[in-house]
């Protein structure tokens, strides 16, 4: 098959996104083969329908809040990088990074994980996972077997359980807070991406 | 009659201690605690005395004399005599356990002592005083720690314990590490211990040590029973450092799962030291046993596991016995597994964590309480016992003692550990996402206890082909002391100086919940994006697997197709709700209160509380509230229907269960009542003290005529403690301190209690307070306390 350099580096941007997003040659190459097999048309872009030849995700709850993440908004088509600097979320965390003073908040860290799973709540991107959002997603999580009654109460529970400046939806900082027992960076990291 | 009365010693020993100043009360609880010791081990040798290897002759004497005396003259028939034979092997073990108990007691009068040294030290301690008493007294002492006495009695309570409540998210997600630790890690310091000994002795110099007989296969026998870390000793020890989840999980995870190893390596050993070699096949066909054992013992732990919960299905009209079948499935699993040689350990580890989900869908709750109760009652008492014989087997013997042998085994073992410990967390690192770090490793390492399994095995090797025996015992005991003592008294203070993570003592909020679900639905998605078939894609399945047929097959009802965060909302309200009521309603009555000056007063003091759990609580809308007990009600009654069916001379039905619903809508009508009395005598019906106690709540009910539609006991209803220990109340253990509280705080709150309903800081109020004793509380005085709430609302699969 040739060595993978050569054919990193027939992926366009391959050492840029190395750079920014910590994965190595070999990540880089079989996320590019994976790709390459959502992209059916070969266009080198995905469509929200080219997401659905992975047929699991049909059967997840969440799996349209999930595939509408990888599209920023108001964008129909995502590119490679952008669904590499999407995925880098899910590295695990590394502890001993050193980081130089220039560099942001690297796409893996705890921040950015949860900032990620905050706007898959906040659809509206508003900063705010209001009372209605909320709903959606519990609805979406808890189907039919629910009723309408049941789930406004949790809604409403949750809301006040996690509102502490009382303006009746959740912010990010409020979110954080919730969360501050999970262990993000254990939840929220896949091991085949390290 | 041969019954020796016990020398006089006891008694002037007695006398001795009562010093001539009244001493203050810890010190007479140490008093009362001696005294309990030497009337236990005055009466002890008694028993001894009699037993019937020792007495045989005198008694058939006896015996005959008396026949021969009956056919010539006539007695004066007997008004009073004494048979202790005919009683003497329950009165025994009922002495023993008694003696037990006394001692948990004795050691929680005792604050000091209790916070210094781990009660697994005093207990071994007891049972060297008690052992030396009746040695002291010429007897024989009784073999207690008898290995089938032992394996059979005393261990599985701990076990099933453990398993029961295992935290399974913790556990499976270290699965992986704690496999490592248990197989290769036992492996390990069987091998280092044995061969290094072995060799020791070899070049032990000069004059013809017995050492030099010991051979190689001997060596590694001895090495495999002295390398398991003990779950007994890990759980006495860790349950009082409150040390964070993952480390408990790893070290009590760890000793758990060797037990398969230690099987093996011991029953392959044993077998071959006859012979003298092992061989290449032997080898092979050890590894093989391992897997069957380790595999079988699951397996079959798991069998019956799934036909506990069958049976659980259809328990609905016959409440009472519920929990018999937890207990005895789980026993036969053990015994199942025991018969061919499989793990029994893991076996019943097996069959609790996979019956226990859907046991809990099915059972009431009073079966829940109850199997919780039994549990921990049990485990505690079989710990507590085990650490007495301990003692007791020490003094006892048989020794031998060999300064060379047991010094160096305690340092290989020691040494093995720590290498054992790093090389390994070296290897696992790699693999894992959350890496252990020094100081994990460190509380790892010195987390490895040894305790009575290892005596147990070494008690059952044979003499005949293990000549040395006796060194190898006082070897194992030395070690169990060397680990007890030495690492259970330090590894407190350690942990404080290392500043180890503790335990977080919070429950989880139903945003956590959500959340957490979230994640997980998201991870899997992810995961199948990325096209790997990873963690979350297996367990994903699984759930998925769990919830469209083995739930429908285990779970009666409509239980069955609940998902588990409604579930898990369901019983917060609930918890919500009996906290309420708890409060009396408090939050809502009306400033409009008659005569209440000083309730105007305490009004504002119930702001200050700025946790935001009990300010939203407190702040509830009243359609809010409307909501929760609709909820509730709607439960409770199918709770309700299902009760009814009790057996009139079976179990009064608890007033307290069934009557929730009532209680709230008497509730309601109770506070329309205040509003009407002007007189403040008439608070009797009214929370006259801190409205956070049961026992209050209770009481002030029985009081209002109008609270019961039904007649309850008059005395049952105050006093039925054990039925109001619903998981969600911790305060039922201490009701007594409640109570104490309750009188303090009287005279300040003149009455009326403002406090809010604190909804998260509810049950963590009496923790809060007093912390330390609430955690002491937790495995000895058997309410396991809001800890073991966070296991219940964790699923097994949600």
């Amino acid at each position: 098959m040739g060595s993978s350099n050569s054919s990193v580096n027939n992926i366009p941007n391959a050492q840029e996104l190395m750079q920014e997003t910590g994965f190595s040659a070999a990540h880089i190459l079989r996320l590019h083969e994976r790709f390459e097999f959502l992209d059916k048309h070969k266009c080198g872009q995905l469509r929200p329908q080219d997401f659905g030849a992975v047929q699991e995700l049909a059967l997840n709850p969440i799996g349209d809040s999930i595939i509408s993440a990888f599209f920023s908004p108001g964008q129909e088509t995502v590119d490679f990088a952008s669904f590499v600097r999407i995925l880098a979320h899910f590295r695990p965390t590394d502890r001993n990074q050193s980081r130089d003073g220039a560099q942001q908040e690297p796409a893996n860290s705890s921040i950015r994980k949860l900032k990620f799973a905050f706007q898959m709540y906040d659809q509206d991107r508003d900063g705010k996972i209001s009372r209605a959002e909320l709903l959606q997603v519990l609805r979406a999580m808890l189907g039919i077997q629910v009723t309408e009654e049941q789930l406004q109460s949790i809604a409403e529970r949750a809301i006040q359980e996690a509102d502490l400046d009382r303006d009746d939806a959740i912010s990010f900082d409020e979110f954080r807070k919730s969360l501050e027992k999970v262990d993000i960076d254990h939840k929220m990291s896949i091991r085949f991406l390290r | 009659c041969h019954y020796s009365r016990p020398s006089p010693s006891p008694s002037t020993l007695l006398l001795l201690l009562l010093p001539s100043t009244k001493p203050p009360l810890p010190e007479r609880g140490l008093l009362l605690l001696m005294v309990l010791v030497f009337l236990e081990g005055s009466v002890l040798p008694l028993g001894a005395a009699s037993s019937p290897d020792v007495t045989h002759q005198a008694n058939s004497d006896n015996h005959i004399v008396k026949e021969a005396g009956h056919n010539f003259t006539k007695k004066p028939f007997p008004v009073l005599s004494l048979d202790y034979h005919h009683i003497q092997a329950p009165f025994e073990i009922s002495l023993w356990v008694l003696l037990a108990s006394l001692m948990k007691l004795g050691f929680h009068l005792i604050p000091r002592l209790s916070g210094i040294v781990p009660e697994s030290c005093l207990l071994i301690v007891v049972g060297l005083l008690v052992g030396g008493l009746i040695k002291l007294a010429g007897e024989q002492v009784p073999p207690v720690l008898d290995s089938r006495l032992f394996f059979l009695c005393l261990l599985p309570p701990i076990i099933l314990d453990a398993g029961y409540f295992l935290p399974i998210r913790p556990f499976m997600e270290n699965l992986g590490t704690i496999l490592m630790f248990a197989v290769v890690g036992t492996l390990w310091n069987a091998f280092f211990v044995g061969g290094l000994l072995y060799a020791v002795c070899q070049i032990q110099p000069g004059n013809p040590s017995i050492l030099h007989q010991l051979e190689l296969l001997p060596c590694l026998l001895f090495g495999s029973i002295i390398s398991a870390v003990d779950p007994v000793a890990v759980l006495a020890v860790f349950e009082e450092i409150h040390i964070n989840e993952l480390l408990h999980i790893l070290v009590f995870g760890e000793s758990l799962l060797n037990d398969a190893v230690t099987v093996v390596l011991y029953h392959l050993f044993e077998e071959y030291a006859g012979v003298g070699s092992v061989t290449v096949m032997d080898v092979f066909l050890g590894i093989i046993s391992f897997l069957v054992v380790a595999v079988g013992g699951v397996l079959v732990g798991a069998i019956y596991g799934i036909l506990a919960a069958f049976t659980s299905r259809f328990t609905s009209h016959t409440r009472v016995i519920e929990p018999l079948f937890v207990f005895v499935y789980s026993y036969m699993a053990y015994l199942s597994a025991e018969m061919f040689h499989l793990s029994g350990i893991m076996s019943l580890i097996a069959c609790g964590a996979v019956m226990r989900p859907y046991v809990e869908a099915n059972i009431s709750h009073k079966s829940h309480t109850t199997i919780k109760y039994f549990l921990k009652m049990w485990s505690s008492v079989s710990e507590t016992l085990i650490f007495i014989f301990l003692g007791v087997a020490t003094v006892e013997g048989p020794h031998n003692w060999n300064w060379t042998f047991v010094t160096v085994t305690v340092i290989l073992c020691l040494v093995a550990r720590v290498i054992g410990v790093v090389g390994l967390t070296y290897v696992i690192n790699k693999f894992r996402i959350v890496k252990l770090t020094t100081k994990d490793q460190f509380i790892v390492a010195y987390g490895g206890l040894r305790g009575a399994i290892a005596f147990s095995l070494g008690f059952l090797l044979n003499k005949d082909h293990f000549p040395l025996r006796d060194m190898f015992l006082t070897a194992i005991i030395t070690v169990i002391f060397f680990t007890v003592f030495v690492q259970g008294m330090t590894i407190k203070p350690l942990v404080e100086l290392l500043a180890v993570k503790k335990k977080q003592e919070a429950k989880r909020s139903i945003n956590e919940e959500i959340h957490t679900q979230f994640l997980d639905h998201l991870l899997t998605g992810i995961e199948d994006i990325c096209g790997h078939y990873g963690h979350h894609h297996w367990k994903d399945k699984l759930n998925r697997f769990n919830k469209k047929y083995v739930k429908k097959c285990l779970i009666a009802g409509e239980r069955s197709k609940e998902p588990q965060l409604i579930a898990f909302y369901h019983k917060m309200e609930m918890k919500q709700a009996i906290e309420l009521v708890e409060s009396g309603g408090g939050v809502k009555l009306p400033s409009a209160m008659p005569s209440a000056v000083s309730m105007q007063n305490i009004q504002p003091k119930k702001l200050p509380p700025a946790k935001p759990a009990e300010r939203a609580l407190s702040n509830l809308p009243k359609g809010r509230e409307e909501e929760i007990r609709k909820i509730l009600r709607s439960n409770l009654q199918r709770t309700r229907q299902r009760l009814r069916s009790y057996n009139r001379h079976t179990l009064l039905a608890d007033p307290y269960e069934d009557g929730l619903g009532d209680l709230l809508i008497k509730k309601q009508k109770m506070i329309e009542l205040e509003r009407k009395i002007k007189d403040m005598n008439n608070y009797l019906t009214v929370p006259a003290a801190p409205p956070d106690s049961p026992t209050m709540c209770r009481a002030r009910l029985a009081s209002d005529p109008q609270a019961y539609s039904m007649k309850p006991e008059p005395d049952s209803v105050p006093t039925i403690q054990v039925d109001l220990a619903s998981p969600q109340s911790p305060d039922s253990v201490n009701l007594m301190d409640e109570f104490r509280r309750a009188e303090q705080q009287h005279e300040e709150d003149q009455g009326l209690m403002m406090k809010p309903p604190s909804g998260e800081s509810g049950p963590k109020k009496p923790g809060e307070e007093d912390g330390s004793r609430e955690h002491k509380l937790m495995r000895c005085l058997s309410d396991p306390g809001p800890s073991a709430d966070e296991d219940e609302d964790e699923p097994f699969l949600p």
